[in-house]
């Protein structure tokens, strides 16, 4: 393990003052895993952070760890000094990403719950030393994998706030339903926004308002879905993302691709939570407050990765009206020689991606590897994606990362190259210390 | 009163019947009657029952994921109009894609909004004996009381004989419920028997007769109750006689049926001519309503000689279609004057 310097300054932009000089990211062809960087915002004192990145687990263990850690206790010490302990439930899917969670901080306890159904199929559920939860901070770790889970996690949701405790988070790392959240026509019903409705109307805990932890949520707007009794919390995997390009043997040839206007969007906004990486992205400020527009948002961030050293392309993807015929093409930038990442929040049937994907081939990518947040591949559509093996980037990707937000596809995918799972652990545990 | 309504149906008394006539002349609206997949049948009846009642429909696919992908057609017609929903929550899994309907319909102008959700499940599971014990009867009431209001006010929620009384309290504000009974129907079922019939109501226990007993008083009444012997419990009848009478047994739902079956055993074994039993809500989940079925041989005896359920539970209805000793008693022209309210 070595450890890089950080460079000199890092670039901070403003909506009114772009683009300032910057030192791009130190090229390094020496595999590492730590690095530290430096957050520079306007006005506050710059933060150091620390990311070690274990790409040998699976899933891909990334441990973030805040400034002042010095300050704060390691796992290693004892841990209750400053830091807030927390009770951590889940559903039996997330199981295997609460233990995860657990390990990141002797501050997080698992707790557990009894899930059983009466002979009607419906829940008969038990929350075992109830008691012990009164003054503590509780947390929920929940998936709504499907429409028929969620009445038995939302019935612990709603129980659990009232058991006197003294704050509640519900995380909920991939919010379903997000593609459904439009009106087009009157008489479309837009799930989404009865699904941020439920959620919306957990009740209030002595702590006030729950805090309800969300990753790469599809639609920007469905952040003002959600009423005033809860705390909407939206977290990105995209930084975890960019740690782990940075451990790539070819770190310095890759190039990002956005398949269409909306994740750059997406991507951008997310991003201001999380400690910047030097020379991959600085601070942006209030510079992607909504725009209606969203090509001009997307050509603004476009420009400034390419000011911060970033090669990025716009790949845009839209359906012909004819059929259900897609025609992808390159908007912006140039693939060639390049190792293209493909970035979205999620996939469904992975039919974008591979329309993505053959374009790039054809536009002369050598290598090209996917990421989204949230695998959800309905009916195994993973399947379709064959690994490169060294090959031809037309019959295959190098890489196709996933978070472990969709449980099921994390089982599925396991082993099969190209798919590599970065786990949400280490971004939850920090979510839950706030 | 609503209750007054199915009352007069049965006609007791001529005051009732001329406040109800009064209270059917000053409330008639039109009311557009949208309805889930399980419950299409019931939803036709009810129209049925009414030239004012006209039924709307709703696509109900799902995307890839699994999840709902609803259309309400022509919702450009329900702006200022009377809407009303009738759910049916069979399942865990049928929650969501109705409740997003039931969200989704106040918000598009109407003049009011009724959801008639007939049988309100998780019933029975609405009290916390052990800190821990989650109540999701208080999940469901808190899903259902944040129903968006519409045009107009809050809108009405009609169940019926929901299984603890305590549950109307369950439902905030924002909600209007409205708490209707399938006994009339079945009081106007027993008056089609033979007059020889001594007819006996029989409740399987203490929580059945405060549910009910004042809705059936002119009946003689017995009660049962379980009793531990050892390690048994054991059915008893602890107040009224059998003997040489019709003992119908009445209970708001049946699930297994193991209750209503010692009922009926002890009930014969001291002395009833017949035994009859009604539930409102035929749940009866695995199939356990096969217990019931009469055999077409002349080895087992007839156990049941009627067994009467309402249609709140649409999957048992067709499940038993044609098959006695069971007999559906319809709730439609209930529900239809309770769209009226």
């Amino acid at each position: 393990m070595s450890a890089i310097s950080p460079p000199q300054s890092v670039p901070s932009f403003s909506s009114k003052s772009p683009s300032k000089t910057l030192t791009p990211a130190p090229n390094s062809t020496r595999p590492f895993n730590r690095i530290h960087c430096e957050l520079k915002k306007a006005s506050a004192a710059p933060q150091k952070w620390t990311i070690d990145c274990v790409s040998s687990t699976d899933p891909i263990h990334i441990i973030l760890k805040p400034p002042n850690s010095a300050l704060l206790p390691s796992p290693m010490d004892s841990p209750l000094k400053n830091s807030k302990r927390v009770c951590l439930f889940y559903c039996s899917e997330m199981r295997d990403l609460a233990e995860r969670i657990a390990s990141e901080s002797d501050a997080i306890e698992l707790r557990s719950i009894t899930w059983r159904t009466f002979a009607d199929g419906f829940p008969n559920l038990f929350i075992s030393n109830a008691q012990g939860v009164r003054g503590q901070h509780v947390a929920f770790l929940a998936s709504f994998s499907s429409p028929g889970v969620i009445f038995e996690q939302l019935s612990i949701i709603y129980a659990l706030p009232r058991l006197f405790v003294s704050s509640f988070t519900l995380i909920l790392p991939f919010f379903p339903t997000g593609t459904s959240e439009r009106m087009e026509d009157e008489g479309d019903v837009a799930t989404a926004f009865t699904l941020a409705r439920i959620l919306s109307n957990i009740p209030i805990s002595m702590g006030g308002p729950a805090s309800l932890v969300i990753f790469d949520i599809h639609a920007l707007q469905e952040r003002f879905y959600f009423g005033d009794n809860v705390l909407p919390c939206f977290e990105s995997g995209i930084p975890l993302l960019l740690n782990r390009l940075q451990s790539l043997p070819d770190s310095d040839n890759i190039t990002i691709a956005f398949p269409d206007d909306g994740a750059w969007k997406r991507f951008h906004k997310q991003l201001q939570h999380f400690p910047m990486m030097s020379g991959i992205l600085a601070k942006l400020d209030s510079v992607y407050s909504i725009n209606s527009n969203g090509a001009i948002i997307f050509h603004v961030y476009l420009t400034k990765l390419k000011l911060c050293g970033i090669p990025a392309l716009w790949v845009v993807c839209a359906k012909v009206r004819e059929g259900d015929q897609r025609i992808v093409r390159i908007k912006e930038g140039d693939p060639k020689g390049r190792h293209v990442v493909i970035v979205d929040d999620l996939v469904q049937s992975g039919g974008t991606l591979i329309e993505c994907q053959k374009v790039l081939a054809k536009h002369g990518a050598t290598k090209i590897s996917a990421y989204v947040t949230h695998g959800i591949f309905p009916n195994k559509s993973w399947q379709r994606f064959n690994h490169d093996k060294g090959g031809n980037p037309e019959n295959g990707m190098t890489y196709f990362w996933i978070t472990d937000s969709c449980p099921e596809t994390v089982k599925q995918v396991k082993n099969k190259p190209p798919f590599e799972v970065i786990s949400l652990a280490a971004a939850i545990a920090s979510a839950l210390h706030i | 009163m609503p209750s007054n309504n199915s009352h007069c149906n049965s006609t007791f008394s001529p005051l009732c019947s001329s406040v109800c006539l009064r209270e059917m002349e000053r409330s008639k609206k039109k009311v557009l009657l949208f309805y889930c997949v399980e419950a299409e049948e019931l939803a036709r009846k009810v129209a049925a029952q009414s030239n004012l009642i006209q039924l709307q429909s709703i696509n109900w696919r799902s995307f890839a994921d699994g999840f709902p992908n609803l259309f309400i057609k022509n919702a450009h017609d329900i702006r200022g109009q009377h809407v009303a929903f009738l759910g049916s929550f069979s399942s865990p899994s049928v929650i969501f894609e109705q409740l997003s309907v039931i969200y989704a319909l106040p918000m598009l102008f109407c003049a009011s909004f009724s959801v008639v959700l007939p049988f309100f499940p998780t019933g029975s599971f609405e009290r916390i004996e052990e800190e821990g014990d989650v109540a999701t009867a208080f999940t469901l009431a808190r899903m259902l009381s944040n129903t968006p209001i519409s045009r107009g006010g809050p809108t009405s929620l009609v169940i019926y004989d929901i299984h603890a009384l305590q549950e109307r309290f369950y439902f905030g504000d924002s909600i209007l419920p409205v708490f209707e009974s399938g006994i009339p129907l079945l009081k106007e079922r027993l008056q089609q028997l033979p007059e020889s019939d001594k007819i006996v109501v029989a409740f399987p226990d203490d929580g059945a007769w405060k549910r009910f007993h004042k809705l059936l008083d002119h009946f003689p009444m017995i009660i049962c109750n379980k009793v531990r012997e050892g390690d048994k419990r054991i059915v008893r009848i602890k107040e009224g006689n059998p003997a040489g009478c019709h003992v119908v047994i009445v209970d708001d739902l049946v699930q297994s049926g193991g209750t209503l079956i010692e009922c009926q055993k002890v009930l014969a074994a001291q002395g009833a001519a017949k035994v009859s039993a009604y539930v409102t809500h035929g749940v009866f989940p695995n199939k356990s309503w096969e217990r019931f079925v009469h055999k077409n041989d002349n080895v087992s005896g007839k156990a049941f000689t009627h067994f009467w359920i309402s249609d709140s539970c649409p999957l048992t209805v067709e499940a038993i279609s044609g098959k006695a000793p069971f007999e559906v008693l319809s709730l439609a022209k209930s529900i239809s004057d309770a769209l009226q309210i």
